[in-house]
């Protein structure tokens, strides 16, 4: 397995520019989530890494070879599409053999590589099957296996799991993250979906408009955001902000900043500052409860106080943020 | 079911009936005109049955001019044209997918502009150029063009299938290191099966009753295909329309049944190829 390196990654399209300089680097045997809102450009780093988009600025590097000039097959990177992108005319077995057979490996080792995957995948089952007579879950776990039956340097993943429903969704991410410990590569995974990049990566690097916004762990990305964009876009619901002026009746912070404060944090609590309740949204065992100070708190679900009654709010100030109120930046409270 | 399907669901059996009925009518008169004793006058109502039902027209016609021969003849142009055709229409509109961008644009424009000029405006031009060959009186300037895909428009069917492919299967097979000759024939071509046979199916017909072309390129009556054996049944006993109905029969009933075999692959619902990964 070998790490991916992207430095000063440009790509334009037209008049539209959606990799900025991108740095970034997937270590080796790391799973990177590529996290970011739709054409935020996560796509597009990843079609670059695999060699499906040429850059037009910038290095690519997989292990130590530098890429960026190589046609897509001499990358060694195998990569999984959010439509599957399965070869409708072939079984399961005849998909997952299709890198293998194309490079005319032998037979005795093509039916070897194939039920190791297969294995591993849990397909085993319907090796012999189209995929139109699989579900989606089933259709998924083919691209794996395809993917994983060439050894390659690295395996590229965008958006794979977005066309699942909710339930199975669940149960791939959690296949995903079992195959990555199993197998131990190098793994970049694209999703805009922050649920999905909060519990998969090992890292997560946010991207926005074609830049890198921050790379970190999830508890660092989530509990120390660089910036309000990285504040907003992780956590649901998202991070409340408040003016100098709304924040001012909970602290003082600095002129020309803005606070943030995570839904979670936002006490109900009888000693707080008086608040209306404006709408209570419930979501199984947690409520989001709108206050009229443009405070929305997560609660437990059976402790919801009533909608259009009054409360009192709060927060601790070392669970709040503070960002610039121009750049966005993250500010350190003195 | 929608309202709109109802509405149609209704009437759809009788159209479809009327129409029907309305092309396998002439196909049935001249079935049983053939069937008619040589030499009789044309009835003077429509006859469903002849009376007495008689195949001498058919030895007739086989007697008069060597239909055997010719329907050999057509058989073998259709043989060397249809899949040549196919290959290089196929070819081309899969190299048009992959060209993409503004060459693609200009190559489909030009496809356009190809398909609007009358065959018989390059009659002239093309007779001149086989003749400088030395091609004229064989049949290489029938098959020809099939070196060209046949028509511009069997090689724009084909890039508008190979576009309605999911680019990912492309990249897919990309990734995986494949030519683009790789990628035609492992996954485009299985995936665009039904629009092969009706390609194929459409060369055959235009092959199978090319007139024009063998006429004027074509001396030696031993190399006359089907069409121009009709004409001279027709040049040589003109009245006589039960012998020249069994030609014009034995012409029809090739293609009848190529379009029989073809028509169960692009009306069955192959959900192999229909299926395309999303």
């Amino acid at each position: 397995m070998s790490r991916i390196a992207l430095d000063a990654v440009r790509k334009r399209f037209g008049e539209t520019t959606a990799l900025d300089g991108v740095d970034l680097e997937a270590r080796e045997g790391e799973l990177l989530v590529v996290v970011g809102p739709s054409g935020c450009g996560k796509s597009t780093l990843l079609r670059c890494v695999a060699g499906l988009e040429a850059v037009d600025e910038g290095t690519i590097r997989i292990g130590e070879r530098d890429v960026t000039r190589l046609r897509p097959a001499a990358r060694n990177v195998s990569m999984v599409f959010q439509s599957y992108a399965l070869f409708p005319h072939l079984t399961v077995r005849e998909n997952i053999a299709f890198g293998l057979v194309v490079r005319e490996e032998p037979k005795q080792v093509v039916r070897e590589r194939v039920a190791e995957a297969s294995e591993l995948v849990g397909v085993v089952d319907f090796l012999e099957r189209r995929p139109y007579e699989l579900s989606g879950g089933e259709r998924q776990r083919v691209a794996l296996a395809r993917a994983l039956v060439r050894r390659p340097d690295a395996f590229l993943l965008d958006e794979p799991l977005s066309n699942l429903d909710a339930g199975t969704r669940v149960e791939m991410r959690t296949e995903l993250r079992r195959l990555h410990r199993e197998i131990g590569a190098t793994m970049v995974h694209v999703t805009h979906d922050q649920v999905e990049a909060l519990t998969l990566g090992d890292r997560i690097a946010v991207l926005d408009a074609g830049r890198v916004r921050q790379v970190g762990t999830p508890d660092e990305v989530y509990g120390r955001p660089r910036d309000r964009f990285v504040a907003g876009f992780l956590g649901t619901p998202a991070m409340n902000f408040l003016t100098p002026d709304a924040a001012r009746r909970f602290y003082e912070i600095p002129e020309g900043t803005v606070l943030g404060i995570r839904p979670e944090h936002v006490r109900i609590d009888p000693g707080g500052v008086p608040a209306r309740v404006d709408l209570v949204e419930v979501a199984g065992s947690d409520a989001y409860v709108h206050l009229d100070r443009g405070l929305v708190a997560r609660v437990p679900a059976d402790s919801r106080p009533a909608e259009g009654g009054g409360v009192g709010a709060g927060f601790d100030r070392k669970a709040a943020h503070l960002f610039d109120e121009a750049t966005g930046e993250r500010r350190e409270w003195t | 079911m929608r309202a709109g399907e109802r509405r149609w669901g209704g009437w759809r059996q009788p159209v479809a009936i009327a129409v029907a009925v309305a092309f396998l009518l002439p196909l049935w008169f001249m079935l049983s005109g053939s069937l008619r004793e040589p030499g009789e006058a044309p009835p003077r109502a429509p006859e469903l049955i002849p009376r007495p039902l008689s195949t001498t027209s058919y030895d007739r016609a086989f007697d008069l001019v060597d239909l055997a021969r010719h329907t050999v003849n057509s058989l073998i142009v259709a043989a060397l044209t249809v899949p040549l055709a196919v290959l290089v229409a196929s070819m081309a509109g899969f190299a048009l997918l992959l060209l993409a961008g503004r060459a693609c644009a200009i190559l489909v424009g030009l496809s356009f502009a190809a398909l609007m000029i009358p065959v018989t405006a390059l009659l002239v031009p093309r007779f001149a150029m086989f003749r400088w060959l030395g091609l004229t009186d064989t049949w290489a300037p029938l098959v020809a063009p099939a070196l060209l895909g046949l028509s511009p428009f069997y090689v724009l069917l084909f890039y508008w299938s190979f576009r309605r492919l999911p680019p990912e299967l492309l990249e897919a097979a990309r990734l995986e290191g494949m030519s683009p000759f790789s990628m035609w024939r492992r996954v485009g071509m299985p995936l665009v099966r039904p629009v092969t046979i009706a390609v194929a199916l459409l060369a055959f017909i235009a092959s199978w009753g090319n007139f024009l072309e063998p006429l004027i390129y074509l001396f030696d009556p031993d190399l006359y295909t089907l069409p121009l054996g009709l004409r001279s049944l027709e040049t040589l006993d003109r009245t006589n329309y039960p012998v020249l109905l069994a030609g014009a029969v034995v012409a029809t009933a090739p293609v009848v049944l190529a379009f029989a075999i073809a028509q169960r692959y692009f009306l069955h619902e192959d959900r192999g190829a229909g299926w395309l990964g999303r």
